[in-house]
């Protein structure tokens, strides 16, 4: 089945797409480095919950746990490098995977959490990414006493929250010729705007879905979550991967199907699971 | 008198045997740093002056003695980090106080080039300075010396040790806050300014007390939020919902990175904001007040006395926070209480420094695509409608325009000097543009989100960068040095009818003051982009600059930062002086 992980590759300029098709080069760091060294060092986002984030001090997450079962599976040991997001993946790209952060620290073998899509894929060349591992959407979570209708279109009255800078936020200042602008309530992040729901300060919020179920736990009995798109205005869903550098395609190699088989085998649905998350699969899956 | 009293104290102390930190431990008085533009011994302040003019009243060197200015020595900053060194040195009784990149800050003996003590800031993981890791300067005060770091504190060191006195954290940098200015001392507060976070903040001014580092007041730059007092509320910034829809004003941008000026004839604190958040100006109408401003803020207590707002309703990126200079206008046979400020956006304001009322807006920079003109009548601009970037509609990318000046500006953060000799301004200006749209999708934290994308382009293919004389009466260019690459560090001029400024090439260059021409330049080994400036010192006259070669155009340069790709780094100081003959 490791054909399946391997057709989920972006070979993107010809130099990369010839090198795809060539024999593994034994000059080619990665794989071949990673197993000597006997480590893999896996760049996660930091403070990004429910995929990778801090709690109590300890690491934990959908990503970090998964970075791990791909180690354990190449047989070798685990580092996570912390990462601060920069301002687009492109920066995250360039310090987690092929360059570094001019701050210094060095880069990591895999960067999880990585936007799979052709045109993003494009225009990073550096990189290669592969591995889609999760299909993230936007979702509606209300109280449903005052939001009886999970449709945007329908939302009454009422403060909705939004993460700051989001494309629910987007969209919400903007549809519906800017109705909803004044009752938009901003917050820093997702589990903050949850917090507010939870509460009573707001009747309603739109984010991804992941982020609502991670953030909501067992509170997601009593605030209905549903998935909704953005009609006619913009994506309402993309796929998460990983990336490496683009001369460790090897890697990339292994590591997607090791991806493939914790799909195959349940385990990926069951990291999930421990974070009240819904995986959705990738459609080419 | 002050200044005697010290030295016959140093002398007494000396023979004592206390050493010579003892003696030197009062260092200068708020009276002192009042006086720095005219006292010619010493350079106290950023700005060389609070007013920010950068004037130096020393004549030794002019136009002719020019070409006897030779090094003294050069100092360096060492270590494996170098990167962008915009610092302005500070100079007091025979030590110069220098930071350099990756905060640190270095105390070195003007006459020998000897290092005395040096600070290295423990910097966290974690920190994402957006545009280098660069420092502007320090801040002096009786026996302690002031810097910001780019993990967002306020650390204070003793002067003649370097040891840290107090150490404040300003905001958080984990939420992305840095900050890179100069500190700015008024009657024993010390005010800064705030910068990072390119999405979810808000621009901030504070004050504290300068011997404890406890907060005083802080003034929030965007309407509708509150400010503080001694701890407690104070008043609102202007009007709630006034300018902005919604909560968007809890967010709305508006950061003072490049901290401010003061003038002591109107007691008037200026600080400059950045521009508004979103980016996308279609979801934020109104004038998103006080984004893209100058504020006149009172240091007593950080209330707003006026604001003028150079871009309202930015949607190019064109943050206002380019410093404001007091200087007299005189015009018809009267003198003026007025500031300039050369903007982002490409307008050379000169504004009523008691009331903010525009006196008169001028292009220093060949094309502005933005707008027509500023009307004089309303002090507003006459925007050009279709040179605003699109709303992002379905799956395409919101309209791209190609605007002028760039984001980065037609003038950046390097600081223009003043002449109250010739009555002119030195302008440091770069003649770029960019393609600039609201993109549907990008990603953010492995997140889709809509962003802006731009790409930045020269003008002309023989410079970018152009050093000009602005006649403030008038607004007429009277004089301009071109420079193949852009310009980004800080002018200094002099009585002797000087000016002097660095270029990416790695020189610093000596221009005649009255008509630009070129008199004298040395190449410091890396790209100059800090700021010069001159003192006497045993009866000479010196100038120092820091040489390293960075900052936000290898970043974010676009095209342009392929030209310039190849200038090397550095991290030095470099002192000269006019040899007594």
């Amino acid at each position: 089945m490791s054909l399946l992980g391997r057709r989920h590759f972006l070979t993107l300029t010809a130099a990369a797409l010839a090198a795809g098709v060539a024999p593994r080069r034994a000059s080619a760091r990665p794989l071949d480095d990673v197993m000597a060294d006997g480590r893999l060092r896996v760049a996660v986002y930091r403070d990004n919950p429910p995929f990778s984030y801090r709690d109590g001090g300890r690491l934990t997450g959908v990503d970090v746990d998964l970075g791990r079962v791909i180690a354990e599976r190449l047989g070798v040991k685990v580092d996570y490098m912390e990462l601060t997001a920069g301002e687009t993946v492109f920066d995250d790209l360039r310090n987690a995977v092929w360059k570094g952060h001019y701050l210094g620290g060095g880069v990591a073998d895999v960067m999880m959490h990585v936007p799979y899509e052709k045109e993003f894929g494009l225009r990073n060349p550096e990189a290669v990414l592969f591995g889609p591992y999760q299909r993230e959407n936007f979702a509606l979570a209300r109280n449903p006493m005052r939001v009886t209708q999970p449709l945007l279109a329908a939302l009454p009255d009422e403060p909705v929250g939004v993460e700051v800078d989001s494309i629910p936020d987007f969209f919400l200042l903007g549809a519906f010729g800017g109705r909803l602008r004044e009752r938009i309530v901003h917050y820093m992040t997702v589990p903050e705007a949850v917090d507010a729901l939870v509460k009573g300060d707001v009747s309603a919020i739109v984010a991804t879905q992941s982020q609502i179920e991670g953030a909501l736990g067992e509170r997601v009995k009593n605030f209905p979550v549903t998935p909704v798109s953005f009609p006619g205005m913009m994506t309402s869903s993309w796929d998460i991967g990983m990336a490496v550098k683009e001369n460790s395609r090897d890697l990339a190699y292994a590591v997607g199907d090791v991806i493939t088989a914790t799909i195959e085998d349940g385990t990926l649905d069951k990291i999930f699971q421990r974070y009240g998350v819904t995986r959705n699969a990738v459609p080419t899956e | 008198m002050k200044r005697l009293f010290r030295t016959g104290l140093l002398a007494s102390a000396m023979a004592v045997g206390l050493g010579l930190s003892v003696a030197n431990a009062a260092g200068p008085t708020n009276d002192d740093l009042l006086n720095d533009a005219k006292s010619t011994g010493d350079v106290l302040t950023y700005g060389m002056g609070h007013q920010g003019q950068r004037f130096s009243p020393l004549t030794a060197l002019n136009p002719d003695t020019v070409k006897k200015l030779v090094p003294v020595w050069s100092f360096s900053f060492g270590g494996e980090k170098q990167r962008g060194q915009e610092s302005q040195p500070i100079v007091h009784e025979g030590m110069i106080y220098v930071t350099g990149s990756y905060s640190r800050l270095y105390a070195v003996d003007a006459k020998t080039g000897e290092k005395k003590w040096q600070y290295d800031h423990r910097l966290p993981e974690g920190i994402m300075p957006c545009c280098d890791v660069v420092n502007r300067g320090a801040a002096l005060y009786k026996d302690k010396i002031y810097f910001s770091t780019l993990d967002a504190r306020l650390v204070a060191l003793n002067k003649d040790t370097g040891k840290v006195v107090w150490s404040k954290k300003t905001a958080d940098y984990q939420a992305g806050y840095s900050a890179t200015a100069a500190p700015l001392i008024v009657d024993g507060k010390i005010i800064t300014g705030n910068s990072g976070g390119e999405f979810g903040v808000i621009g901030m001014v504070e004050a504290r007390d300068a011997e404890t580092g406890e907060l005083i007041w802080q003034r929030p730059t965007i309407e509708g939020n509150m400010g503080t007092l001694n701890g407690k509320e104070s008043t609102m910034t202007g009007k709630l919902n006034a300018s902005w829809p919604g909560d968007l004003y809890k967010t709305g941008g508006g950061a003072t990175w490049l901290g401010g000026t003061y003038d002591p004839e109107t007691k008037t604190l200026f600080f400059g904001t950045g521009n508004p958040a979103p980016w996308n100006s279609h979801l934020r109408p109104g004038d998103n007040l006080y984004s893209s401003s100058t504020l006149a803020i009172n240091p007593e207590n950080g209330e707003i006395k006026w604001h003028y707002q150079t871009t309202p309703h930015d949607g190019w990126d064109f943050d206002g926070v380019n410093e404001l200079v007091a200087f007299d206008l005189k015009k018809d046979g009267q003198t003026i209480k007025a500031g300039a400020k050369a903007d982002r956006n490409g307008f050379f304001y000169v504004l009523d420094r008691t009331n903010g009322k525009l006196i008169n807006a001028s292009p220093f920079v060949s094309k502005i695509t933005w707008a027509k003109e500023i009307d004089l009548k309303t002090g507003r601009p006459v925007y050009n409608d279709d040179n605003r970037p699109g709303s992002p509609e379905a799956a395409e990318k919101g309209k791209s325009v190609f605007a002028a000046p760039a984001f980065l500006g037609a003038k950046n953060w390097m600081p223009m000097a003043y002449s109250p000799a010739t009555e002119l301004f030195y302008v440091p200006a770069n003649e770029w543009g960019m393609d600039i749209w609201n993109e549907p999708i990008t990603y953010k934290k492995g997140a889709a989100y809509l962003g802006a994308g731009f790409t930045i382009k020269p003008l002309y293919d023989d410079y970018i960068g152009a050093l000009r004389a602005v006649d403030p009466k008038t607004g007429k260019i009277v004089w301009e040095y071109k420079n193949k690459a852009p310009l980004w560090g800080g002018v200094l001029t002099t009585a002797g009818n000087l000016v002097f400024t660095g270029t990416p090439e790695g020189y610093l260059k000596a221009f005649d003051a009255k008509s630009g021409q070129e008199v004298w330049k040395f190449n410091t080994g890396s790209g100059v982009v800090g700021s010069p400036v001159t003192w006497e010192q045993d009866g000479e006259q010196y100038v120092a600059v820091v040489s390293g070669w960075g900052g936000a155009v290898p970043l974010w340069g676009g095209d342009v930062a392929k030209m310039v790709k190849d200038i090397n780094q550095g991290g030095s100081l470099w002192v000269f002086k006019l040899p007594k003959a």
